[in-house]
């Protein structure tokens, strides 16, 4: 039988944990809208960068695939007539310099980059954060697609930049982006029809 | 202890950073700018003042065998608080110190105050502690950011000060230029305390004579 002090020691770490959670979801009830309104919110400031001006809310006309087992969602820009005028997509760059590096890239209808946008990294200050710094690096990739570049950085034989000094984040996203258009290119007609049959039903 | 002395304890004379040396993480990793130094040091004091606020109010009631993890237990949740908070309402701001606000619940320094301090004292010198310790904290980090960013890429609060031509200097930016600004702003802090300690001794010999 344990002493008497023994139960004080244990009411004492029962009621410090008790208290802990309760304070923990009132927090987490407090928080939840707001962090998603936020992530929301940031997705919007994103894609409104890399998409072309566009008459239709992108989040709420999103559609999401299966690739290699993980979902994946577009983001499609449509005209006021319903006609796709471009979508966009994250990629993750899994090879970054600290963690991973995610790109938001935007294509049109026909596989040519429109934008692209770093959306998070741990790169280096200074180094590989130029990746979001640098903006004439990152607007390099407008205009782009599978056939009119050589998708390396300039190190390995390639057209775009690397940086003084850092030569893997460019990599990476170079890498990255360029898997994206891979897959684009080859679900082209499925990724398309799948847009089309949404903004059917939406007529109906 | 007079509230005067717990004010100027944690601001100065005991400082977290500049005399302890405790917290030495979160200084490395975030201090690349000065508002990432001030927004790294207002997280920190929010956690100091649920910390503190909460250890002095339970000190007649935990028994000391198992202090230890009711503290860790009160500190892990109020970091966990200033974390969601922080994603919710800071979301840019949460986005960039991203990894480095959940490790606040392993900076020495929090739990320190609640074993020295907070359980000690009453909840109002506890709070008033934990001002001062986090403002002494965040005045730290911030001027650490501030010399990183002003030597390491000309600017000062995103602002640029040393011309838009500037090269970047990369041992500030990297971890060892913060070791390095902190080993130069700590000579200069002894040199100042120094002189000070000559001229009231200086002062104090006056008097005696």
């Amino acid at each position: 039988m344990l002493e008497r002090d023994q139960w004080r020691m244990v009411a004492a770490l029962v009621t410090v944990a008790v208290v802990a959670t309760a304070l923990l979801a009132v927090a987490d009830r407090m928080t939840r809208a707001p962090i998603a309104q936020a992530q929301r919110k940031a997705l919007h400031q994103a894609l409104a960068q890399v998409l072309p001006p566009h008459a239709n809310d992108p989040q709420r006309d999103m559609v999401t695939m299966t690739r290699a087992g993980k979902p994946m969602r577009l983001y499609p820009a449509r005209a006021d007539d319903g006609r796709l005028l471009a979508l966009a997509w994250e990629e993750v760059a899994p090879d970054g310099y600290s963690g991973p590096i995610r790109v938001l890239m935007a294509v049109d209808p026909t596989g040519v980059v429109q934008a692209v946008r770093v959306t998070e990294h741990r790169e280096t200050p200074g180094l590989g954060d130029g990746i979001v710094r640098n903006r004439a690096w990152i607007d390099a990739f407008a205009g782009k697609t599978l056939d009119n570049a050589r998708w390396a950085v300039k190190k390995d034989g390639g057209d775009f930049d690397q940086f003084t000094g850092a030569t893997i984040t460019p990599r990476a996203v170079v890498k990255a982006i360029h898997e994206g258009l891979m897959f684009f290119a080859k679900h082209r007609a499925q990724i398309l029809r799948k847009l089309q049959t949404v903004k059917g039903l939406e007529d109906e | 202890m007079s509230k005067r002395t717990i004010l100027w304890d944690g601001l100065w004379h005991n400082n977290t950073i500049f005399v302890q040396l405790l917290g030495m993480c979160p200084l490395l990793g975030v201090t690349t700018t000065a508002l990432n130094g001030f927004w790294m040091g207002v997280a920190t004091m929010a956690v100091l003042l649920g910390s503190n606020l909460v250890v002095s109010l339970v000190r007649g009631f935990i028994p000391a065998d198992v202090r230890i993890p009711a503290y860790i237990t009160i500190i892990a949740a109020f970091v966990t608080i200033v974390d969601m908070l922080m994603n919710a309402w800071l979301h840019e701001m949460y986005r960039l110190l991203g990894l480095f606000i959940p490790l606040i619940v392993v900076n020495c320094a929090i739990m320190g105050r609640a074993e020295a301090f907070a359980s000690k004292h009453g909840p109002l010198d506890a709070c008033l502690d934990a001002v001062a310790v986090g403002g002494g904290f965040t005045f730290a980090l911030m001027l650490l950011g501030g010399v990183r960013e002003l030597l390491g890429q000309g600017a000062l609060f995103g602002v640029p000060v040393l011309g838009s031509d500037y090269p970047d200097v990369l041992m500030f930016i990297l971890p060892p230029g913060a070791f390095i600004s902190l080993g130069f702003i700590l000579a200069a802090i002894n040199v100042l305390k120094r002189r000070r300690e000559a001229r009231v001794s200086t002062a104090q010999a006056g008097c005696s004579a």
